[in-house]
């Protein structure tokens, strides 16, 4: 029914948390694509257990570097829709399938989740969330693109998308870089209200508000070499 | 002659030698560093030579127009280096890459990824 549907999990020490997120997904029979990015918490262990499609990076690349590997493999499984999906359980499965209308709909080539648009929930802290507003003025900064969220792992995308984006920030940059290619190859966009519900887990597995610095260099960079 | 002077002539032509041991490809390659060599040597034998450059494009000393050039030529360095770190950063993940997807694998049940 969804077998078409591909979600791709990058997964870099979620040793606790992956088993509950696949099946949540497997549960929609969604095709699921695990992508270990050089765990040492033998993720893999785990991830070998479940009847999911899985690749392993030899070594850690970052994020954004696993997220291109799983769109890739997917593109060569005949993909027709690709979710982006994070292992830390912060993601809701039924938004899923508001992310997906858009483009079922022939409306858009690549849908945002954003936590902050009406319909979504979340219990986001407030430090947060001011270091996303920001985030999200410097994303604007850079791309011309102003969206109600940054940085939000649940996106989808139909086939021609996945086709076109490159992305070559192997780090958490990719996200801004996502921008960068939607405008570039003028793709239809928009964004769908997803929940994010934060746990003492995905708190901890997140990153700290500071990588925002690294993440600002990683794009100072990308616009100057390409 | 000044002892710094020899120990700058002593290291330009350590520099010249090891660039030349290193990439004497071309016979364009040789001539530059050739001509490098001479200008170094130049400017160490007759430093005045640099304070009248110096005044003439407006800068007070000598050593402070050098010190100027050597800014911009390393900042123009560092930047070149890390374009090519980047492009081999890609390069590498594009081989990880490859790699992970040839060996793809499936979990526990009967689905079988097809990589081709």
């Amino acid at each position: 029914m969804h077998s078409n549907i591909y979600i791709v999990i990058p997964v870099y020490n979620e040793r606790e948390s992956i088993k509950h997120v696949v099946d949540s997904l497997l549960l929609h029979q969604y095709s699921v694509i695990v992508v270990d990015d050089g765990s040492t918490d033998r993720s893999i262990e785990i991830i070998q257990t479940l009847p999911v499609y899985y690749l392993q990076h030899a070594v850690n690349l970052g994020q954004g570097a696993a997220i291109q590997t799983g769109i890739s493999f997917a593109l060569l499984n005949q993909a027709e829709y690709i979710v982006t999906f994070d292992a830390d359980g912060q993601h809701v499965v039924a938004d899923i399938e508001t992310l997906l209308t858009p483009l079922l709909n022939k409306e858009a080539d690549i849908v945002f989740g954003s936590r902050f648009i009406a319909g979504s929930f979340t219990n986001i802290s407030f430090g947060r969330k001011v270091a996303l507003n920001i985030a999200r003025l410097i994303n604007y900064l850079f791309t011309g693109l102003l969206l109600s969220d940054a940085h939000n792992g649940l996106r989808a995308m139909n086939k021609t998308a996945a086709a076109i984006i490159r992305i070559r920030e192997q780090g958490m940059a990719h996200a801004s870089e996502l921008l960068l290619e939607v405008k570039r190859n003028k793709l239809r966009f928009c964004e769908a209200p997803v929940s994010i519900l934060y746990t003492d887990y995905s708190k901890k597995k997140g990153q700290p508000a500071i990588n925002g610095f690294k993440i600002f260099f990683d794009l100072l960079f990308n616009k100057l070499f390409k | 002659m000044h002892l710094i002077q020899f120990l700058l002539f002593g290291g330009l032509f350590l520099i010249s030698f090891y660039v030349y041991r290193k990439f004497k490809s071309s016979v364009v390659d040789i001539l530059i560093i050739f001509f490098l060599l001479i200008i170094g040597m130049v400017f160490v034998a007759f430093p005045s030579l640099t304070n009248k450059l110096a005044h003439a494009i407006g800068v007070g000393r000598g050593a402070d127009m050098v010190f100027y050039l050597f800014i911009i030529f390393f900042s123009f360095v560092i930047l070149k280096l890390y374009a090519r770190i980047r492009k081999l950063e890609q390069l590498v993940h594009t081989v990880f890459r490859e790699k992970s997807i040839s060996e793809a694998k499936t979990g526990k049940k009967d689905k079988e990824p097809s990589t081709d």
